[in-house]
């Protein structure tokens, strides 16, 4: 019962958690490039403000679909929060992107659509790896229950190249450069988030946050039981991805495919063979 | 007892004889009377599963052998009628190699006189799959009466075709609880018969040549199925034509050839590549012989088999090699896809694909995998159905075949763009049975990667892939058919003939219904009939937090309630929702006010399918060989 | 009290239209991003959508090209809004002023809340002129604010609904003269 309450005290923090790791992450991006950058606090005054526009829409169909996104991904993080299955984890995660995606074609507007078809592009990225890192979780440890791997001991040193394979298409699952051709700001200006505006972008902006949140916790999970190394591993991936934001520059969908079936899926599939016949 | 065998009877008997009425009666009698007979139909079907208890055999007297020996006799001569007519050397050589075949199974018989078979043999198997055909292609046949009507052709030859449509569904339920392999055969071949005369109804030039392909094709499973037989006969240990002692004497026996022999005519049945051809060729005839074939009747036949199989050839070679060719299909099936641009040439892939994936499960043959591929078979009949109906409204009402065209009908009929859109959606995402199955057959897979040394990864690999590539793909044609601007806020919905839409209303509601009902659904429907699939009993179990068990696997309650709110329901919200007191503003396009055409990124992967094709080839072969060996 | 009112100053986010300019003003505004001025230490983002902006900067002068797409964007940000003109020539025109195919400066089409001066004008005299905008954002209301040419009244639809798509007016003869 107790354990009940803290973790659903844990899903209802988890938005506050993520705007802080957002916060952080555009301080940390600045720094890295000699800037000052915005107040840690700036992702939560961005809501405040956005909360106070005048609300404009395309139509409700879509703006409904944009606060859906948020609900639905707020669904899935809160499953992985209580350990639940791994794989319906990251479809539950399809899904709210499935409505995001949705919510992009939606409307005839030519951004949105690109960015959209772009998002779709880019699950068929990096899905296939998520699901051979639960498989290969699966093989080291016996379930695929998130509560029984947080249990298990820790899954790094079993399957560092799944853990490598994570982090080449962390970047796509973010939309982070070189892989963030689904959002690519100056370039189709945002994608499939611009036609939301006001408390209707806020859903889509909190998503972002809870998004980071979905990210890491997969993240920590390698650490296993030893809480210790999965924070460390998380604060390695955060500044491995910002890094990464910084130094590169953005590539095309096919070659973000490319790069997605060519070395990630490779190195993470070796990793599961290697387990197998061990 | 008896009054169950008398419905099982009544299943056969009933479609032929309202096809029957059908031609004599007028057209309105004519529509009443076949209604009425698919709701007795529907509701026999459901009245059987509910009383019944045990498997029962069905015995009839021993003059009916001779009268299935002269039909088979009849439908090869037929066959050849066919191949002279329509010049075909294919046909003709297919023909004469299924005489030869079946003169050889004659004199063997002569040497085999038994005593009296069953000849049918009724278990929760065939109730399930009555189910299925019944309601599935009821709802078809009530569609197809307005559709047929619709067509341009002479009143004859569409009474003609909805007799056939009847009698089809007869021979369906036939096959479905036909025991003694003879007979199996005959209602093997009518189905390819009636694939035949449905691909070639439009006459013209393209429809013979595809229906002439289908024919072939299918006639090298009936060729498949008569040498199962020949080798049955006379391989010490089997000795016997009836499908259930085959099954249960292979572990003792050893030798699968004949099994395999059944697994190759239920490949080419399923259409498995390199026999995807004939599926793809189907969708020239009128779309409601697309949504029977695709859905609840022809293609099914082939999980259905394997089903029939996955006791004897679990763990085997041969269960192996099946699972590398679906395997394979599932992934190429999806990326051919890809290519396409025609509404129904998509989905006829996504069959292809899925069916992959129904086959591999039952080749499995654990607990669980049974269990999905039963859940697979089942929505994806209804959701196939949904959305292969909708195409023929898409094709008669707004006169779209291409996707391509379809950027301008969440506009014009949003109730049409919606159901695509949830047929697309309950093929891939939470909380559909789809899914499930996608879900239940990765974790499947993984699971039995230890026992098989990581052969299956690769299979699993394919999987993973091709489910993503089929995401992909159905976001490709949702996101052409859902752009509606906002210059008006309120959907309103187009009128439709009240026979489509009552019966597109009645699968969409079955869709929801699987879904709420799924748990139910698991324990009390499922979990039973996979026992009988299995001949052990399956622990399906609930668990003290709100999950059902299904042999290892869990399935967690919560969080499909939560699923089932967010995705169905709020896009079914989505289009009545109104939100007050918001300005609308245009689109976005840096200011532009043009109208634009929409369209979706083009991947060139025709190329890939001869490649495709040949190494389906290899498979099949694989099949052959490793049995053998 | 907790107003919403005063996060509206700690997170402004611009939108950048070039309406003709001869691109000086615009590298002044992409100097202001860079580490030197780096205005996102106040929060600021260069959103480039209309729809999630507070901030309009206009550089250049407004031609015939621009005019209909100048007042559309307009339309599209949701108010509270404030527009700040960048360089002379958004102001008046400038060094275009008089040409053929130049209408003059966008006061002409939409209100403009903030001149700031210079041909190309410097990054610390935009952040000035962007921080001067910002106490107007903090003083404005939530209701629509109409161009001044090329403008149809709003429609208030069932609802409540504002239809402002077709805000906007198409270029007749009359406007274009
Ligand atoms: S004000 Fe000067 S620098 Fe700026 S756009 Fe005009 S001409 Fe160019």
């Amino acid at each position: 019962m107790q354990s009940i309450i803290i973790l659903s005290i844990l899903v209802l923090l988890a938005p506050l958690v993520g705007g802080l790791v957002y916060g952080i992450e555009r301080k940390v991006k600045a720094r890295m490039q000699n800037r000052m950058g915005p107040n840690i606090l700036q992702p939560f005054y961005d809501f405040f403000k956005l909360a106070d526009k005048r609300l404009v829409m395309v139509h409700s169909t879509h703006a409904f679909l944009g606060v859906m996104h948020f609900i639905s991904i707020w669904v899935a993080v809160a499953v992985l929060i209580f350990g639940g299955d791994l794989i319906l984890v990251i479809f539950l995660h399809l899904l709210s992107t499935a409505l995001l995606i949705m919510g992009g074609f939606s409307t005839r507007s030519i951004f949105s659509h690109l960015g959209a078809n772009r998002t779709a592009i880019s699950i068929l990225a990096y899905e296939p790896v998520l699901i051979i890192m639960a498989v290969s979780i699966y093989a080291v440890n016996g379930s695929f229950q998130i509560s029984s791997i947080i249990g298990s001991e820790p899954l790094l040193y079993k399957m560092p190249l799944t853990f490598i394979a994570l982090l080449l298409i962390l970047p796509i699952k973010l939309k982070k450069s070189p892989f963030d051709v689904a959002e690519a700001h100056q370039e189709i200006a945002g994608g499939a988030e611009i036609e939301y505006s006001g408390i209707f972008f806020e859903a889509i902006y909190t998503a972002k946050w809870l998004d980071y949140i979905f990210v890491y916790a997969l993240v920590f999970l390698f650490g296993g039981s030893n809480y210790l190394l999965g924070a460390g591993l998380v604060v390695g991936t955060f500044i491995y991805l910002n890094a990464l934001d910084n130094s590169s520059a953005r590539v095309d969908y096919r070659q973000m495919l490319k790069f997605s079936y060519f070395v990630a899926l490779p190195v993470a599939f070796i990793n599961l063979l290697i387990t197998l016949f061990n | 007892m008896r009054s169950l065998q008398l419905l099982v009877l009544s299943l056969f008997a009933l479609p032929p004889i309202a096809g029957l009425l059908l031609l004599i009666l007028p057209k309105v009698l004519g529509r009443i009377v076949t209604i009425l007979s698919v709701v007795a139909l529907s509701a026999i079907s459901v009245y059987l599963f509910v009383n019944f208890d045990k498997p029962f055999q069905i015995l009839i007297p021993g003059y009916s052998d001779k009268a299935v020996m002269i039909a088979d006799v009849l439908l090869l001569a037929y066959f050849a009628f066919i191949a002279i007519k329509r010049k075909s050397v294919l046909v003709g050589l297919l023909t004469i190699g299924q005489a030869i075949a079946l003169g050889y199974l004659i004199k063997l018989l002569g040497n085999h006189e038994g005593g009296i078979h069953a000849q049918f043999y009724v278990d929760r198997l065939s109730l399930f799959m009555f189910l299925l055909i019944n309601i599935v292609s009821g709802i078809i046949a009530t569609y197809s009466l307005q559709y047929i009507d619709e067509e341009d052709c002479s009143p004859y030859r569409k009474k003609f075709f909805m007799f056939t449509m009847l009698w089809f569904i007869g021979v369906m339920n036939l096959v479905v609880s036909a025991d003694n392999l003879e007979y199996f055969f005959l209602f093997f071949e009518l189905t390819t018969l009636a694939s035949y005369i449905f691909i070639s109804f439009r006459k013209d030039k393209e429809s013979v040549t595809n229906a002439l392909r289908a024919l072939w094709m299918n006639q090298i499973g009936g060729i498949a199925i008569l040498g199962a037989m020949i080798f049955s006969l006379s391989t010490i240990g089997y000795e016997t034509l009836s499908f259930q002692t085959l099954v249960t004497s292979a572990h003792t026996v050893g030798l699968l050839l004949p099994l395999a022999l059944l697994a190759v005519a239920a490949l080419i049945k399923g259409a498995q590549m390199p026999f995807s051809s004939w599926l793809l060729g189907a969708m020239v005839a009128p779309t409601p012989v697309s949504a029977l074939l695709h859905s609840s009747t022809m293609v099914k036949i082939a999980p259905f088999i394997i089903l029939r199989l996955a006791p004897a050839i679990k763990g085997t070679h041969l269960s192996l090699a099946i699972i590398a060719l679906t395997g394979f299909v599932f992934l190429a099936a999806a990326i051919s896809a890809l290519a396409q641009d025609n509404f129904k040439r998509i989905l006829a892939f996504s069959t292809v694909s899925l069916l992959g994936l129904m086959i591999l499960m039952a080749a499995i043959g654990t607990q669980t995998a049974i269990v999905t591929s039963l859940i697979l078979i089942l929505f994806h009949g209804i959701s196939k159905c949904m959305l292969f109906l909708n195409a023929g409204v898409l094709e008669k009402k707004f006169h779209l075949k291409s996707a391509l065209d379809m950027d301008k009908l969440a506009e014009s009929g949003p109730f049409t763009s919606f159901i695509v859109c949830i047929g697309f959606i309950s093929l891939m995402l939470p909380p559909f049975g789809a899914f499930i199955g996608k879900w239940f057959s990765i974790e499947i897979l993984g699971s039995t990667l230890r026992e098989t040394r990581g052969l299956t990864a690769l299979v699993m690999l394919a999987i993973a892939c091709g489910g993503a590539v089929l995401s992909l793909l159905y976001f490709k044609v949702m996101g052409l058919l859902i752009a509606r601007s906002g210059e008006k806020d309120k959907v309103t919905f187009e009128t439709t003939h009240p026979l489509y839409n009552i019966n597109l209303v009645l699968l969409l509601s079955l869709i929801l219904a699987g879904v709420i009902c799924l748990p139910f659904l698991l324990i009390g429907y499922f979990g039973p009939v996979a026992s009988d699939v299995l001949g052990s009993a399956v622990a399906v179990d609930v668990q003290s937090n709100f999950s059902i068990s299904i042999g290892n696997m869990s399935f967690p309650v919560i969080p499909m309630i939560l699923a089932f709110l967010v995705l169905p329901v709020s896009l079914f919200i989505s289009l009545f929702v109104r939100f007050k007191k918001v300005d609308r503003v245009k689109e976005y396009a840096c200011g532009e006010k043009i109208d634009y055409k929409f369209n979706s990124f083009y991947f060139d992967t025709e190329f890939l399918l001869p490649y495709f094709k040949a190494v389906g080839l290899v498979f099949f072969a694989l099949i052959i060989i490793l049995t053998v060996i | 009290m907790f107003e919403l009112k005063k996060f509206r100053k700690k997170s402004p986010w611009i939108l950048h239209f070039n309406a003709g300019g001869c691109n000086g003003c615009d590298i002044e505004i992409l100097a202001c991003l860079a580490p030197k001025y780096d205005i996102e230490r106040f929060g600021m983002i260069n959103t480039g959508n209309p729809k999630q902006s507070d901030i309009l900067l206009i550089t250049g002068p407004v031609t015939k090209r621009t005019r209909e797409r100048l007042v559309e964007v307009y339309n599209q940000m949701p108010e509270p809004k404030v527009v700040v003109c960048c360089g002379s020539c958004a102001s008046t025109g400038g060094i275009f002023r008089g040409m053929y195919n130049i209408e003059g400066g966008v006061d002409q089409f939409i209100p403009v809340d903030v001149y700031v001066a210079g041909c190309a004008c410097r990054p610390e005299q935009i952040i000035d002129g962007v921080v001067v905008a910002l106490g107007i954002l903090e003083e404005k209301t939530k209701e629509i604010e109409k161009t001044i040419k090329l403008a149809n009244k709003p429609v208030v639809e069932e609802d409540g609904q504002v239809n402002r798509r077709n805000m906007p007016a198409e270029l007749t003869y009359e406007t274009a003269v």
